[in-house]
């Protein structure tokens, strides 16, 4: 019983988180560390809930969430490479102005502060038949199963191809790897930039769509809770590998799932939330740790 | 990272004559974008303007509460200046000024009340050095492991906001207060209030006594010196014989200094106690504050104070007007988006396109 | 084929930067399928020339030439159109994409068309690569990640990404700078497969050895002229370098200032048995040995990349030598950092003006107060006094006329040779007994290079010891006392200044170069 419960919900919490990752993963190819993920998550959730609550439709929430995503992911990204503003500096100013804005068209437009409950809001339907909640262990999550949850993980499979074997892919890793080269065999290097921006923008949106859309219905300006952070310690940790990364969110989303039982056990839930953060710490010490190491071979 | 929008060099760097003009155009930017917000609203933007303007500067009491909010923020702002213009891009203030915070407060509730105002120096002493050793080892990392300081600082962050929240609600949790709160600390350690009843503390002094040293620093000091020619070519600094891992080592832990400092200013003399939440960004609005200030003294206090009034007066202006206090955040989020971005290469690429 | 006399050419081809003029009425035909070296020394104007062949920088006067027509570029893109390619020293491969990849990127086969969507047809691009590549006679592991290739392979991958694109004219700068003898002898293989082929070959080097065992024709340039043309079985070693070093040429050569001590005194700075590793793209220090007397400039001559800057980083502190020792007067300083030889009296002019010898950013004050920044004259209590910091900067910059704008302005907006003259004013405050000297007048005019000259006599009349590196021979000639010539990391002659001429230099030079070396082999 245990056991299915936290499946599931590892499962569920491990979306939003993996949606954001792979988007600053290409991203990242393209060489932008992408900060505000965070951001657009929080767009992307507040756009779902309004435009689901409006149409009664959760595929045309989800959408729209993601272009929201993609619009400010774009925005940002010209920013970046037509003003060569500072990417990290700007990355904060988008979270702490998104934040703004929301706010103030929460209370403005709406009339509440922090948090935003709309009638009718649509909830991702569940793709497979309830009945497969007999199935033992796996059961409860399979039944939970949404079409976000599936599409995240479906491209989890597709980006290595497309990295790997599209033109766009190789362009990206390209800019990324050697900006010098790229400028030299003529690609469109702010092009590909902004495109790998709106990109994490429109996955990052889809991610915050499903934070709002999977089980509550509601939007709250502390519903993203610095995942668009744990989304980049995930793909810092997976060194933007696809596969890796997924994994890592998996391990991410487990930690987050058991979070309340873990208290329960005696384990503190704000040191197991630093878990994340403190992988990244481990990561970037042993590339320095073997960098340095490989110098002083030399 | 060595932006020159970061790694801007008071002192060394020679008086540009956009100067004025760099420090100006953020503004110009946040009051449009604000101005767009409220007029999306219905409101007259100007209307705002003046009565924000008022309620942050007209009468003693509009002062202090807007001294009042700039106080974490002259603290902030220094601690990330020191960094940013020796070439260091720590955007870990934020966690160093909770964790000194707790610090602090811990000082002052658990010593006994015997040891008096002597309270004070302790908790600031205490605050100060956890937060320098805090900031020690992302400086250690890069100095010696090229270990990549943007990331590691903003991954701290969230440690030490984890470390903070478990400390708060476990171990230093207050028994008589429900939830995320410490006791109390002792009365004779709460720094002096200034103009009663606003919250304006002592604090506010230590703070100026903080931007001052730094203005020392930065131009009458060999390792203020030091720094910015570190901040501006690291390659010339080695070979003109100064110490690069120590100058960022020492850039980092002076930003912890004054980030702990910040941190127990706050906790002895705003809140009197550790609570989740302590610091509402207070690290990253520091780092708009350096900024804007482009990383020289004044520049510093009067970014503080002008983000200060704008916490202030939007708190009041939303009693009066219904005007949304995130305006505040607006502003801040402009003004450092548009803080970093170049606006002499806006302009080149606007004289290439009309040649 | 084409009936073409001039595949690529220059006429009348000048071109300046301020107040140095880099390159002046340059004329230079290339035939077809031929392969034509460019030699000359650092800041000959090689690379300039070069730019403007690519459309990178625009001549101020003078025309190119592409198969027998005048063009003008306006921008790179056209002389790639045209078919002009260049193979860099830095090579332009992206380090995590295979060998393949990089072949192919910016024009990637197809199969079906949906622009960036397009899946990239990886099998016609092997076939395409492996095409080029027998056709060079080359075998290349197309899935290699390119880092992890050999350094040749690299450049072959470089190369026949050009070809791909339809370069037909190949500009190479320096290519064999980062080869071992075994890669470099295949990538000659390569060259002259492709020349005989069609393919136009410009080959920029430093190593005559090399040029005439592989060019047709040689074009030599010094101080942005052309001084020598020749197909290369009418010419020699000898004839090249002489070209190269000139110094028969008694209007511009500066005059030289003897010594005006009967003798020189005590040996200040000794150097015995130092050794360097070579890592990646440096080279390698085999036992050297030299030492530096009061009232003396010893010069070091050689061919560009042969040690010197290793020496110089291993002299200064800024690089840790492998064995041997430093010895500065009776003190060992061979493990010493370089705050602590600043210290002891070594004053270091770097070669690299803009970026190590300056920080081109900072103020004009900041910079000549650089390095004191401790020192106790500075202070007024605990503190650092602005009064003396301006005052000691003033003294400093007035003691060498150098002119600025104001004490506040950039360094940058400071005239090269004044910049310099700022780098001196620096470093010989307080002293110093011994100064390493590096290129001390690269990019400086005519009269700023008098000047240095004369900074560096009085130096050395005042008891300083000097030891020079410097690609200049006339510099060398003009300053030294006595010279040493470097080649391969060694040094493999001494000349008394007095008795110094360019020939006999040059010849030392370029020794190592024309004898089979046991080393490698």
């Amino acid at each position: 019983m245990i056991v299915e419960q936290v499946l599931a919900a590892s499962v569920i919490m491990t979306t939003p988180i993996l949606l954001a990752a792979m988007g600053g993963l290409v991203n990242r190819r393209a060489g932008i560390v992408n900060i505000a993920l965070d951001a657009k998550m929080l767009v992307g959730a507040f756009v779902a809930v309004v435009v689901s609550s409006a149409t009664g439709g959760w595929f045309v929430a989800v959408l729209a969430a993601a272009f929201a995503g993609a619009f400010v992911g774009y925005l940002f990204a010209l920013v970046i490479t037509r003003a060569n503003a500072n990417m990290i500096v700007a990355g904060l100013g988008l979270n702490v102005l998104v934040a703004g804005v929301l706010g103030f068209i929460l209370s403005w437009v709406y009339d509440s502060s922090g948090t935003l409950r709309l009638p009718d809001v649509v909830l991702l339907p569940h793709i497979l038949p309830q009945s497969l909640e007999a199935i033992p262990v796996v059961g409860e999550a399979l039944a939970d199963l949404d079409p976000l949850t599936v599409f995240a993980w479906a491209s989890v499979a597709v980006l290595p191809f497309l990295l790997a074997s599209t033109r766009i892919g190789l362009w990206l890793r390209a800019t990324g790897n050697a900006p010098q080269v790229a400028r030299a065999v003529g690609l469109p290097q702010n092009g590909i930039k902004e495109f790998s921006t709106a990109f994490a923008g429109f996955f990052s949106g889809l991610g915050g769509a499903h934070l709002a859309l999977a089980s509550i219905g509601l939007f709250n300006e502390g519903l993203t809770a610095g995942r668009g952070f744990i989304a980049l310690a995930a793909f810092y940790f997976g060194r933007d590998r696809p596969v890796v990364t997924a994994l890592v969110c998996l391990l991410f989303g487990f930690l987050e799932a058991t979070q309340i039982r873990m208290q329960t056990a005696g384990l503190p839930p704000k040191l197991v939330g630093t878990i994340p953060y403190l992988f990244v710490l481990v990561a970037l010490c042993l590339a320095g740790f073997r960098n340095q190491r490989r110098k002083a071979l030399s | 990272m060595s932006d020159q929008a970061i790694a801007q060099n008071n002192g060394v760097v020679p008086d540009a004559i956009g100067k004025g003009f760099a420090f100006v155009f953020p503004f110009i930017a946040a009051i449009f974008v604000s101005g767009l917000a409220l007029l999306a609203i219905g409101e007259n933007p100007v209307d705002i303007f003046v009565l924000m303007a008022n309620e942050a500067f007209g009468t003693e009491r509009r002062i202090a509460a807007t001294l009042s909010a700039a106080t974490p923020l002259l603290f902030t702002g220094v601690a990330t200046a020191i960094c940013f213009r020796s070439g260091v891009f720590n955007v870990g203030v934020d966690g160093a000024f909770v964790l000194a915070g707790l610090a602090a407060a811990y000082i002052g509730f658990t010593l006994p009340a015997a040891f008096g105002v002597s309270l004070i120096p302790m908790a600031f002493v205490f605050a100060a050095l956890v937060a320098a050793a805090w900031l020690y080892v992302p400086g250690y990392l890069m100095a010696h492991y090229e270990v990549d300081e943007v990331v590691s600082t903003l991954m701290l962050n969230f440690v030490a906001l984890g470390i903070a929240g478990y400390l708060v609600n476990g171990p230093l949790l207050s028994e008589l207060s429900g939830n995320n709160v410490t006791p109390l600390i002792h009365e004779a350690a709460h720094l002096p209030r200034l103009l009663p009843p606003s919250t304006l503390h002592a604090g506010f002094f230590i703070g100026l006594l903080m931007v001052i040293a730094y203005g020392i620093w930065t131009r009458r000091t060999a390792t203020g010196f030091e720094g910015a020619l570190v901040g501006l070519n690291q390659r010339f600094s080695r070979a003109i014989g100064i110490s690069v891992p120590g100058a960022i080592i020492l850039a980092m832990v002076l930003s912890g200094i004054v980030a702990g400092f910040g941190g127990a200013s706050h906790a002895m003399g705003q809140l009197h106690r550790f609570v989740e939440g302590f610091s509402p960004g207070y690290g990253f609005t520091g780092m708009a504050v350096a900024l804007l200030g482009r990383n020289t003294a004044l520049g510093i206090f009067l970014s503080a104070v002008l983000f200060g009034a704008l916490a202030s007066a939007g708190t009041t202006v939303q009693f009066f007007s219904d005007i949304p206090l995130d305006l505040v955040n607006i502003v801040e989020g402009t003004v450092m988006i548009f803080a970093v971005v170049e606006i002499s290469r806006l302009a080149w690429r606007r004289r290439r396109k009309a040649a | 084929m084409d009936d073409v006399t001039i595949r690529l050419g220059a006429r009348g081809l000048s071109k300046a930067y301020g107040a140095v003029e880099a390159n002046r009425d340059i004329s230079l035909d290339v035939a077809p399928a031929q392969i034509h070296a460019i030699v000359g020394e650092n800041g000959a104007g090689k690379s300039t020339l070069m730019r403007c062949l690519q459309g990178i920088e625009r001549p101020d006067a003078g025309t190119i030439i592409v198969d027998d027509n005048e063009v003008t570029f306006t921008q790179p893109q056209q002389a790639l159109n045209l078919g002009i390619g260049m193979v860099h020293q830095e090579f332009m491969l992206a380090p995590d994409l295979t060998l393949l990849e990089n072949l192919v990127l910016g024009d990637e086969p197809e199969r079906v068309s949906l622009g960036v969507l397009s899946r990239v047809d990886w099998g016609v691009a092997r076939t395409s690569g492996e095409t080029l590549a027998a056709q060079a006679g080359v075998t290349i592991d197309w899935s290699r990640r390119s880092a992890s290739a050999p350094v040749h392979v690299q450049q072959f991958v470089e190369i026949l990404r050009l070809l791909r694109r339809g370069t037909r004219i190949l500009i190479l700068d320096e290519p064999t700078a980062v080869l071992a003898p075994q890669q470099v002898d295949d990538l000659f293989a390569l060259l002259r497969r492709l020349r005989d082929g069609g393919t136009t070959i410009l080959f920029i080097s430093h190593k005559l050895r090399e040029v005439t065992a592989l060019a047709d024709r040689v074009t030599v340039l010094r101080r942005g002229e052309v001084t020598y043309q020749a197909a290369i079985s009418d010419t020699d070693v000898d004839t090249i370098a002489s070209h190269i070093v000139g110094g028969g040429d008694s209007s511009v050569a500066p005059v030289r200032r003897a010594s005006n001590r009967s003798s020189v005194g005590a040996s200040v700075f000794d150097v015995t048995g130092l050794s360097v590793p070579s890592i990646d793209k440096s080279h390698a220090l085999h036992d050297v040995h030299l030492s530096v007397k009061e009232g003396e400039i010893v010069g070091i001559a050689g061919v560009a990349g042969n040690g010197q800057d290793e020496l110089v980083e291993c002299l200064v502190g800024l690089r840790a030598p492998g064995d041997g020792q430093v010895r500065l007067r009776d003190a060992d300083i061979t493990r010493a950092s370089n705050t602590e030889r600043r210290a002891r009296g070594i004053a270091y002019i770097s070669a690299d003006r803009r970026h190590e010898g300056l920080a081109i950013d900072a103020s004009v004050e900041a910079n000549v107060i650089a390095g004191s920044q401790r020192s106790a004259t500075l202070k007024r209590g605990y503190f650092l006094s602005a009064a003396r910091i301006r005052a000691l900067a003033r003294d400093r910059l007035e003691r060498l006329n150098v002119t600025f704008g104001s004490l506040k302005s950039p360094a940058s907006s400071l005239s090269g040779g004044n910049q310099q003259r700022l780098v001196f004013a620096r470093e010989t405050d307080g002293d110093p007994s011994f100064m390493m000297a590096a290129q001390p007048t690269r990019g400086v005019d005519i009269r700023g290079i008098e000047a240095i000259h004369r900074i560096l006599w009085d130096f050395r009349d005042r008891g300083g010891a000097v030891l020079l590196v410097s690609e200049e021979m006339d510099e060398l000639l003009a300053l030294s006392d006595r010279i040493l010539v470097m080649s391969d990391g060694r040094i493999v002659g001494e000349v008394e200044g007095d008795k110094a001429d360019p020939q006999s230099i040059g010849r030392l030079m370029v020794l190592q170069d024309r004898e089979p070396e046991p080393a490698h082999v």
